[in-house]
């Protein structure tokens, strides 16, 4: 009976195939896309690396080359995997959790960089790389990634927030954002911009929280209270919101596809112009320029408007923390490395060049041929300099506490709470008040 | 010696099942029973766990995201229900009908859908029901002059979302048991019915129907478990587990995001085993009142 | 000739004709209708593969017809770009092939043991079959999770393959289409001196040929689109399968959209041709389950 036979023979084979695949070392075929080799010999350590934005890996690629080149007994090879916010975060905590397949490197967000500091971290701290650096950098942003003096994350910019203009849009309805300072100024441009456009000036979030955050740093207060315990319904918070509310009722701003401007629904209602402002941090500047080609020497940055004058006029926003994990094949090999790659001098001014972000380092923020080199793209994307408006601001970059119940708060606020209130004009009061409860309870 | 005994009679049997009873041992009973013993700790991956009781279950029930999420779940399962039972009754009685032309083109463009990975008929209706006023349903609208509605930002209008991919996926299928359970009615039964004079609509009353039930009852009783179970497709249409106001937040959802997205296993473990007493307890019900036991044994 | 069912309408030809030809149209213009309705969403993004990601990101998907947007870029990418997209597509291939002959040949060996012996516990295992029917497969993701997790098989296809391949719908159905077998050709192979084995593979894995395509596809295309499990086992981008590797584009800071859309459209062609050729057996096989009753 051959047709016996070669049942049997396919399915010994495909057995065996099997057999391989799930024994297979992770230098299998394929994905060649993600393999950064940079110039790297023959006994180069292959470090794993993670994140969910593409482009920190292009700028590992960048630094990794001079690594590679200074460092000929160290050389890495570097394996880049790209995924979605969510499941990078979920697979690398339970990858932690459970002591295999975590990657040496992996980026972790502000927002969820508590939820690794839990119990015993399963990080390496990073002290002793970034000491040699620590004058130079802002230390509330080492801060945010720490937990008992152990520093576990290297942070990679500083996200102070400002305001994006379109200023083709408020030149037609007669508005100099330059004398936009308080939000009854922006409001009242605002007004002017729906009157005369029929556009909105700018967006009530619902699925991010930069905008509460920046009204409760103008007010000296934070999402939590010394101790970290959340604290929704404070009366700094129903204030951010009522101003917020104000806006929205005069149809200053108006909700956005996707939720909020970092959103890819969100980035074509800006480039169709159908939106004038964007208060959000710094990095934002890359989605312009990578998103909105329509906009390209349209767009100018400024303080944010403050409730009152004199208030602080930013908010440090978001942030990755870069961390080595437990697991690492090669500890210090990752340590000196992610620390060269994201702290050294070359390496803040290569995060500006590459990501267009505002470099922990502050002293890239002083050196004029780097930040306003005509030849940058992000120098040539805006309509001021970007560096102008942070150094005006540099001393009033207030930061957020980052605490165990932060993911909590964040996640109750962005899905539920906002929604509420700008969606469905629920009482703010009430709304807060619900929001607290449902925190208290989860964090139970 | 071995291969005496091995190739026996009486041994043989158990050799031929015996990769179920260690599939069934390994991968459903075990599980299961640590699924049930894990519900009744505070559990987290690489960390002590501790006993504590019935506390997870106590804590289900005051928990207003989880009795969120069984009311979406309840809600999606009783509209598929509603809708992917009668409408493919009734179509495939009409597909089936002598006067159908291209019978075979119809039945099988009706159920490709099916065949779409959900991860891809999810982007794709993702996409379709954005909320800007370019996108396919809501240039639809525009046409009869209604405005751009944001589908995936709201509970009914979210539902229409999901009940729609769910309608687009799984009509054909649904319509093809049903025929399949049509080629069993003997057409003496129709011609008997003719011959006293019933009209189309008795007959279907009559007839079909009644005869259709053990086809409806199988329909029944997958949709009843894969409406409760369902998962993936809110996960494709909001684009992750956190729907604005967790409108489509769905069981199994839950159970994902305590689990995995919050690793409290413990907690994660007791949703489980309320789906799966819920899921059991309907369609025992079900079974029950539709008289399959009765039937069967 | 069983096909006819309720409309037939009274047996007088020439009144059947005019009564139906209004009837018949009616049917035709509603189904043809209906399956307009079920195409759009493939003729949407058929359409948006032409188109760049981005704008579809923008705008939605849409039915607009745009020469000026549209181009075969994306296609080219897709063929000659940088990007794991084919090894994900071998990956799912591969994968959808090893678990269909697998769980083909091991259900089929099992419910030959049902249907062939009395032997002692049978009925209760049976009713195990039965019963792990009714089991939602979600309420044992995190317990089979950390158990892969004990057996160090994470981020194996062993992991995604093995809890599957004794599948209840799938022995449920040999053992009914097994019933239908005489039992005299077991007898007769034993007269000859078969082994029990010998006859299971020699006599009767031959006879049950045709049954094997429809369940073939059932599994194949439970295989080919299961998502949940690989999700949560795989970790290694190399592994992916392809909606594992689809839904990783979907995110604002990838710049992916191209390869998404036009990934998504790509994936579904070989089943589309694969369900014209082999229409009738993808029809039995998503109804095989339906028999029963």
């Amino acid at each position: 009976m051959m047709k016996k036979g070669f049942i049997v023979l396919t399915l010994c084979a495909l057995l065996l195939a099997l057999a391989g695949c799930g024994n297979s070392s992770t230098n299998a075929s394929g994905g060649e896309k993600s393999v950064i080799d940079a110039g790297a010999g023959e006994n180069a350590t292959e470090l794993s690396y993670w994140t969910f934005v593409e482009l920190h890996g292009k700028h590992f690629e960048k630094m990794l080359e001079k690594w590679n080149k200074e460092n000929p007994d160290r050389q890495i090879k570097l394996n880049v995997t790209v995924m979605p916010y969510d499941d990078m975060h979920n697979k690398l905590s339970i990858a932690l959790q459970t002591g295999t397949g975590a990657p040496d490197i992996a980026d972790i967000e502000l927002g969820k960089f508590p939820d690794f500091l839990k119990g015993t971290p399963q990080l390496e701290p990073l002290n002793d790389v970034i000491d040699p650096y620590r004058d130079t950098i802002v230390q509330s942003r080492i801060d945010i990634y720490s937990k008992d003096g152990k520093n576990y994350g290297i942070p990679t910019h500083v996200g102070a927030s400002v305001a994006f203009y379109n200023t083709e849009i408020l030149e037609e309805a007669g508005v100099d954002y330059t004398k936009i300072e308080t939000w009854d100024d922006f409001k009242k441009a605002g007004e002017q911009v729906y009157e005369k456009t029929g556009k909105y000036m700018g967006t009530a979030d619902t699925s991010a929280a930069w905008q509460e955050s920046m009204l409760l740093a103008q007010q000296g207060a934070d999402f939590t209270d010394e101790s970290g315990n959340p604290k929704i319904n404070s009366p700094e918070m129903v204030k951010a919101l009522q101003v917020l509310k104000d806006l929205q009722d005069s149809n200053v701003i108006a909700t956005i596809a996707g939720g909020q401007p970092d959103t890819e629904e969100a980035y074509g209602e800006y480039n169709s112009g159908s939106y004038a402002t964007a208060f959000m941090p710094l990095w934002m500047m890359s989605r312009y320029t990578n998103y909105m080609p329509d906009l390209a020497g349209k767009v100018a940055i400024a303080p944010l408007p403050v409730i009152e004058k004199g208030m602080p006029r930013s908010v440090g926003g978001g942030g990755t923390g870069t961390v080595v994990t437990k697991t690492a094949k090669d500890v210090q090999l990752a340590k000196d490395f992610l620390a060269y790659a994201k702290l050294s001098e070359d390496a803040n001014i290569e995060i500006w060049k590459t990501l267009g972000f505002d470099p922990v380092n502050m002293k890239v923020w002083d050196m004029k041929d780097v930040t306003h080199d005509p030849e940058n793209e992000f120098v040539k994307y805006f309509k001021n300099n970007p560096f102008d408006v942070l150094n005006e601001i540099r001393d009033e970059i207030k930061y957020v506490k980052s605490v165990p119940a932060s993911p909590t708060i964040n996640n109750v606020l962005c899905t539920v709470t906002l929604n509420e209130i700008f969606e469905d004009g629920k009482d703010i009061k009430q709304a807060l008040d619900d929001a607290q409860a449902q925190i208290e309870q989860e964090l139970q | 010696m071995i291969k005496r005994f091995l190739y026996s009679q009486k041994v043989a049997p158990y050799v031929f099942v015996m990769p179920f009873v260690l599939v069934f041992l390994i991968f459903w009973v075990y599980p299961l029973g640590s699924s049930v013993s894990m519900s009744f700790q505070k559990i987290s991956l690489g960390q002590e766990s501790q006993w504590i009781g019935l506390d997870n279950y106590t804590k289900l029930l005051g928990d207003t995201i989880f009795l969120k999420a069984v009311m979406n779940s309840a809600v999606y399962m009783i509209c598929t229900l509603l809708i992917l039972i009668p409408l493919p009754m009734l179509l495939a009685v009409l597909i089936n009908s002598k006067l159908m032309w291209g019978r075979e083109f119809f039945k099988s463009s009706l159920f490709f859908p099916a065949l779409t990975s959900v991860v891809v008929a999810g982007t794709i209706f993702r996409l379709m029901f954005g909320e800007m006023d370019g996108s396919l349903i809501n240039s639809f609208l525009g046409w009869f002059g209604i405005d751009p509605v944001k589908f995936l930002k709201g509970q009914v209008t979210g539902f229409i979302a999901l009940l729609a991919l769910a309608t687009w996926r799984w009509l054909g299928v649904n319509m093809l048991y049903f025929l399949s359970g049509l080629k069993n009615i003997p057409d003496d039964y129709y011609e008997a019915a003719s011959i006293d004079g019933a009209s189309a609509w008795q007959k279907f009353r009559m007839i079909t129907m009644p005869l259709l039930k053990p086809t409806s009852i199988y329909v029944l009783t997958i949709s009843i478990y894969a409406g409760l179970a369902m998962f993936i497709e809110s996960l494709m249409l909001w684009n992750g587990n956190n729907s604005p106001k967790n409108i489509g937040l769905t069981i199994v959802g839950y159970l994902y995001r305590q689990g995995i997205e919050k690793s409290n296993l413990g907690y994660a473990a007791a949703v489980g085993i309320v789906l799966l007493v819920l899921a059991m307890t309907i369609n025992m019900i079900q079974l029950a009142f539709s008289g399959m036991f009765k039937k069967e044994d | 000739m069983k096909k006819e069912a309720t409309l037939k309408m009274n047996e007088g030809s020439a009144i059947r004709v005019k009564k139906g030809l209004p009837l018949k149209i009616g049917l035709f213009v509603l189904f043809t209708l209906l399956c307009a309705l079920i195409l759009i969403p493939f003729y949407a993004i058929a359409l948006a593969s032409f188109k760049p990601g981005e704008e579809l990101i923008r705008y939605g998907l849409n039915l607009k017809f745009d020469l000026s947007v549209m181009s075969f870029d994306n296609y080219t990418y897709l063929f000659t770009g940088q990007h794991a997209y084919f090894t994900w597509f071998f990956n799912s291939l591969l994968l959808t092939v090893v678990q269909v002959a697998l769980t083909l040949f091991i259900s089929a060996t099992v419910a030959y043991g049902f249907s062939a012996y009395e032997f002692k516990g049978k009925n209760f295992l049976f009713i195990c079959v039965l019963l792990i029917m009714m089991v939602p497969f979600e309420i044992l993701l995190l317990p089979l999770y950390t158990l892969i997790f004990n057996l160090h098989m994470m981020n194996t296809y062993s992991a995604i393959v093995l809890p599957g391949i004794a599948s209840a719908a799938t022995i449920f159905f040999f053992r009914q289409y097994l019933s239908g077998i005489p039992k005299e050709i077991i007898a007769a192979g034993r007269v000859d001196g078969a082994s029990e084995y010998g006859i299971y593979l020699r006599l009767i894995l031959p006879i049950m040929k045709p049954s094997f395509a429809a369940m073939a596809i059932l599994n194949g295309m439970n295989s080919w689109n299961n998502f949940l499990w690989p999700f949560m086992v795989l970790s290694d981008e190399r592994k992916y399968t392809l909606p594992i590797g689809l839904k990783t584009l979907l995110t604002p800071y990838g710049n992916n959209y191209d390869l998404l859309i036009v990934g998504s459209f790509f994936s579904i062609i070989p089943i589309f041709i694969l369900f014209v050729a082999f229409q009738k057996y993808f029809i039995d096989g998503m109804t095989a389950g339906a028999v029963k009753g």
